[in-house]
């Protein structure tokens, strides 16, 4: 249906006329016209890059303020969804017991069939829901409840099926989709391969075109397949012979579609796991499989593309989920702490306690605005890369979702640990999203390095000047630290005359900024010390990563509260408070983190911690002596 | 009573003889000089700088002979040196028994302890042929030898001075001994040496000062060799093998057990042991190597454990000339900035590391050959080394169609001989190998590489 692009469209429209109506108020006309022109300039040819833009010091504030909103259409429409969904959740999906069998009982797929919940993202036209990013990461929030569930339906549509749905031809779309879309077929991702965990740019499974050229013959296995027992349309990723522009023959990946009917493939044993137990993990292995080359996704040799685009893309539903469970979780504990009694004392006077509430809600709350700040991004016209920013969202969410649930936990202290609550599974099952769609470890190599390269491009001429001594160079930038120095107050125009954050938000946006531009100077300084070396130095790319992750949220969040008060939503003072709060926090850490990257500072122990991991790792054991050992 | 007891026992006494009268220490002398009938009968005004023996005394009747014995040679040869009364009880046999043996005489002889510092030093010299050198007892028994309480200094002039300063030079020594022989002096020795030449003796502060210095130094070689090393050849080689490999990955294969047979003409055919190691790094820069280039099995070269000598040998190459050096690339395509599944692994920047970030050193690298596997065996003749090759062979089949040279030195005799002449001190190495030999060698590896051809 096109209901939902036009909705788009005017959505699009009205976020231009908003920029505009909230201005003028207090900027005036110039400055509105100009915000116009900017505006129309960057539709044109969208390159959004709010990310990558911290990477130089420049907050890049029209692509995050104001904070994405959806229009009432489509909040009646989720709103209508939801409640279903919801219901669905809390009366037929018993995940204890899907924890226990691991497996997910047939009638609670089909529920989930019905609620057409395996086509979210399918437009509608072939039977899907059509349902923008925003309102896919909403129905996040509820099927995150239970981890197998939402791993199950993450890895149908927000992989296995997207390959189709971004890359596909018309006949493939028409072709898979609708019975997609219904649930009729499950869909799975088939990328990872024994020689290549993380590493999928080695991939082995081979794809050998027969002598007729009409298929092609699929010979490998994969493994960790989520779905794999079950799925009946893959998207397998093969290395294929691809001749290239000088006619020279070249391995290349690419991607097919392969239907579980086409024969040849067979799935191994469900991995018995620790978490996520519902959901079904295999091998499937591909002997002379033989698909069709219309089942190509793209084009031969493209596949890398299409991987890249699924996984960089699915990454930002991972921030509601997190929120999604952290919130059942409060209302969980609270009820828990509200009524235990200990020392004549509810639990909820003790400070300890109530700390665990406020990381809670501090982190639900940061979540939230992330990931729909993201999907907002991700919503908008265009082709817009938000890698980044998805990545972010991930590693923010899955680390914080992790912590929140083992305080959650601590609160009910030893029942917590027993099996008659809910907790150890939610502890399980959430540890997953450390590890899976690319570890966290390896997205913050991405998120640094990405700000990198891109920073990188930009102050390449500059650094070069400075290393040869240009003394026009090295005194403006001289000039340039002494004023930072001696002037304490960054302005990038978040606040004041023509600010986008609300003015209660004055001091956290400050801390922002400041934070911004001592980044900008660092990435400068960590280009001009390690140039492209960089990449080998992993834990400095951490730090890096780290800072821009918590710039990033504090955008979300100054972002997100200001509209709150802007339109007056309910609780609006509470939102200030969990941003005033979380913004200090952030901002320290950043300071901290940014000594650390400074030369020879005395806070970084990276050359320490090299060393202790050598030592150990060169005899593959703890070396110390036992405290007990004696010499004499 | 252990010896720490007897310690803060005779720091007390001291206390008290300091503080009261005569007449507890009478009292308590008394007792003890019950406890000891061997050197009773003392004035008791000679009380203070009397014999204390030590409660390890035996009273064996064997003893008493001995006593008996010695006395008899003494009347008979006034002029007898310690060194003889050792040699006379080498005769049987040199054990620790006929050492302690030998000390319990000399204890039992004069209760005087008459040249008792002579005969420590001789007892010293002669501990390595008795093999007790590194045997912390015998030195506690040696230092017992030396009369209790004579030597400590009882005053500030006499502590000022060197107190009796041929008997701590001989404690000193002794204790020098123990330090050479890497035997750290234990509660017991520290007793002694309080009781024989007082707090703040020479002897004492040698003490002192090997308790600082051992331990310290006890771990320093992060690659230790046990004293007593395996006995088996075999064991010996497995263990030689992962010491020069040092490397975790690597494997030990047994290519060939050590048997003797008796073959049908009755002679003995004794089969050599062959001890390989390989790691599967090895393994795969093998397998990489250019066939048409020859790999070498050279050898034999020393390895030194303590004392014995063992050799092994290395299948190794030449080092790759630069041209054929593949090096491998990823396809920069899947994993540069922006096009990586997951993250670049190089970044497309046209900035270099920074000269005050370089902590690399300049090192001038000589690139050798590659090292693929190591070989032990106490017969290094090319039909038992062929073994191992032919057993390299079964997990890297590579191995079947490079041409295998053998170059061996005919050292191994020579080198053979000086392990023993490290042992025994009195055998000369031999002279050097004839050139014939070399020349042989090279004909048998000519006729090996023409089987090698053969077999493929």
């Amino acid at each position: 249906m096109n209901l939902n692009r036009l909705l788009l469209i005017s959505k699009s429209v009205k976020l231009g006329s908003r920029l505009l109506t909230s201005r003028t108020g207090q900027t005036g006309k110039d400055l509105a016209a100009q915000l116009q022109v900017q505006r129309s300039i960057k539709t044109s040819s969208r390159n959004l890059a709010y990310a990558k833009d911290l990477f130089l010091g420049k907050v890049n504030k029209a692509e995050v303020f104001p904070y994405p909103e959806i229009s009432n259409e489509e909040l009646e429409e989720i709103k209508q969804l939801v409640s279903p969904v919801e219901k669905f959740f809390d009366e037929h999906v018993d995940s204890k017991k899907i924890d226990e069998e691991a497996t997910i009982p047939p009638e609670t797929m089909n529920g989930l069939k019905e609620l057409g919940l395996f086509g979210i993202q399918v437009p509608e036209e072939y039977g899907g829901l059509g349902l923008s990013n925003t309102m896919y990461a909403r129905l996040g929030e509820i099927t995150s409840l239970d981890g197998s569930i939402a791993v199950t339906l993450a890895a149908h549509q927000a992989i296995g099926l997207k390959g189709i749905l971004i890359a596909g031809t018309e006949e493939q779309k028409a072709k898979y989709l609708p019975k997609l879309a219904t649930g009729e077929h499950v869909a799975a991702f088939c990328l990872t391969e024994p020689g290549s965990g993380s590493d999928a740019a080695s991939i082995q499974t081979r794809a050998t075109l027969t002598e007729d050229g009409k298929h092609f013959l699929i010979n490998g296995s994969k493994i960790w397949i989520s779905n794999g027992g079950w799925a009946d349309i893959m998207t397998v990723f093969a290395r294929t012979e691809v001749v290239d522009k000088d006619g020279q023959k070249k391995d290349k990946i690419t991607a097919f579609i392969v239907e579980r009917a086409f024969g040849g493939i067979s799935s191994g044993k469900p991995e018995d796991k620790l978490g996520i137990r519902g959901s079904n993990t295999c091998e499937v292995t591909f002997e002379d499989t033989k698909v069709p080359v219309e089942n190509v996704i793209g084009e031969v040799g493209g596949g890398f593309k299409v991987a890249m685009n699924i996984l960089n893309g699915g990454r930002f539903t991972m921030g509601s989920a997190g929120a999604g469970m952290i919130k059942k979780l409060i209302e969980l504990t609270a009820d828990y702490a509200a009524t235990r009694k200990q020392f004549n004392k509810r639990l909820s006077e003790f400070g300890m306690i109530q700390e665990k509430f406020a990381v809670m809600a501090q982190n639900a709350f940061v979540m939230e605005s992330l990931s729909y700040l993201t999907a907002g991004m991700m919503d908008r016209p265009g082709l817009p890369d938000c890698s980044l920013e998805a990545a972010i969202v991930k590693v923010f969410s899955s680390e914080g979702g992790w912590v929140c649930v083992s305080e959650a936990l601590q609160i009910l202290g030893g029942l917590g640990y027993t099996k008659n609550y809910p907790y150890e599974r939610y502890l399980r099952d959430c540890r997953i999203l450390l590890i899976f769609e690319g570890t966290n470890e390896i997205l913050r190599m991405f998120i640094a390095l990405t700000g990198m390269q891109y920073a990188g491009k930009i102050l390449t001429g500059k650094i070069k000047e400075m290393k040869k001594g240009n003394i026009g160079v090295v005194f403006e930038i001289l000039g340039k630290k002494l004023k930072d120095n001696m002037v304490k107050t960054v302005d990038l125009g978040l606040t004041g005359k023509d600010g986008v954050v609300h003015p209660s938000l004055t001091d956290s946006a400050k801390m922002f900024e400041q934070n911004v531009v001592h980044f900008g100077s660092t990435v400068e300084g960590l280009l001009y010390r390690y140039g492209k070396s960089i990449v080998d130095e992993q834990l400095v790319l951490k730090r890096v990563a780290d800072v821009l992750i918590n710039l990033y949220a504090m955008t979300a969040v100054l972002s997100r509260t200001s509209r709150s008060i802007g339109i007056g939503l309910r609780n609006h003072d509470h939102e200030v408070l969990l941003t005033n709060t979380f913004c200090k926090e952030a901002y320290f850490k950043n300071n901290y983190l940014m000594a650390q990257l400074q030369k020879n500072s005395p806070e970084s122990n990276d050359a320490n911690i090299k060393k202790i991991a050598q030592e150990v790792l060169e005899k593959r054991a703890y070396i110390c002596s036992h405290p007990l050992d004696r010499t004499f | 009573m252990n010896p720490v007891q007897r310690l803060l026992h005779t720091h007390c006494l001291r206390c008290l003889d300091s503080v009261f009268n005569t007449s507890l220490q009478h009292a308590v002398l008394h007792r003890r000089a019950v406890a000891h009938p061997l050197v009773a009968g003392f004035s008791h005004g000679q009380v203070m700088r009397s014999f204390h023996g030590s409660p390890g005394f035996t009273k064996a009747q064997s003893v008493r002979k001995d006593i008996d014995q010695y006395e008899d040679e003494r009347k008979k040869k006034s002029l007898v040196t310690h060194d003889d009364l050792f040699e006379q009880a080498a005769k049987d046999s040199k054990t620790k028994a006929t050492f302690n043996r030998v000390v319990d005489v000399f204890n039992k002889k004069d209760i005087r302890r008459r040249g008792h510092v002579e005969f420590i030093y001789a007892a010293l010299k002669k501990m390595p042929e008795f093999g007790v050198e590194r045997d912390i007892a015998v030195y506690n028994k040696l230092l017992d030898v030396f009369p209790k309480e004579v030597f400590v200094p009882r005053n500030f002039i006499q502590r000022m001075f060197n107190h009796y300063p041929r008997q701590q030079e001989c404690g000193v020594q002794l204790l020098e001994q123990m330090e050479s022989y890497g035997v750290l002096p234990n509660v017991e020795t520290k007793v002694l040496l309080v009781q024989i030449f007082g707090e703040k003796s020479h002897p004492i502060r040698k003490y002192q000062r090997i308790m600082y210095w051992f331990p310290k130094f006890k771990h320093a070689n992060p690659f230790p060799i046990p004293h007593n090393l395996p006995q088996d050849p075999v064991d010996l080689a497995k263990f030689s093998l992962t010491r020069i490999a040092n490397d975790l990955d690597a494997e030990i294969t047994v290519y060939q057990f050590p048997t003797t047979d008796i073959s049908e003409t009755g002679e003995e055919v004794s089969l050599p042991y062959v001890i390989g190691i390989q790691s599967p790094e090895q393994q795969s820069l093998l397998a990489k190597h250019n066939p048409s280039r020859p790999v070498f099995v050279e050898g034999p070269f020393p390895l030194w454990l303590r004392k014995t000598c063992v050799h092994y040998y290395v299948l190794r190459a030449d080092p790759i000339p630069a041209e054929e050096k593949l090096e491998e690339q990823y396809d920069p395509e899947l994993c540069g900035p922006g096009q990586s599944l997951f993250y670049p692994i190089w970044l497309d920047l046209d900035l270099e590391r920074d000269l005050g970030d370089d902590d690399s050193f300049d090192v001038d690298d000589v690139t050798e050959g590659a090292i693929y596997a190591m070989c032990m065996t106490d017969q290094g003749d090319q039909v038992t080394l062929g073994k191992w090759i032919s057993g390299l062979q079964e997990s890297n089949p590579v191995l079947g169609r490079i041409p295998t040279l053998f170059r061996l030195e005919s050292g191994t005799r020579e080198l053979q001989t000086n392990t023993e002449a490290c042992e025994g001190p009195e055998s000369t190495p031999e002279p050097e190998p004839e050139p014939e030999l070399e020349t042989e060698v090279e004909h048998r590896e000519e006729e090996h590489r023409h089987s090698e051809r053969v077999q493929q």
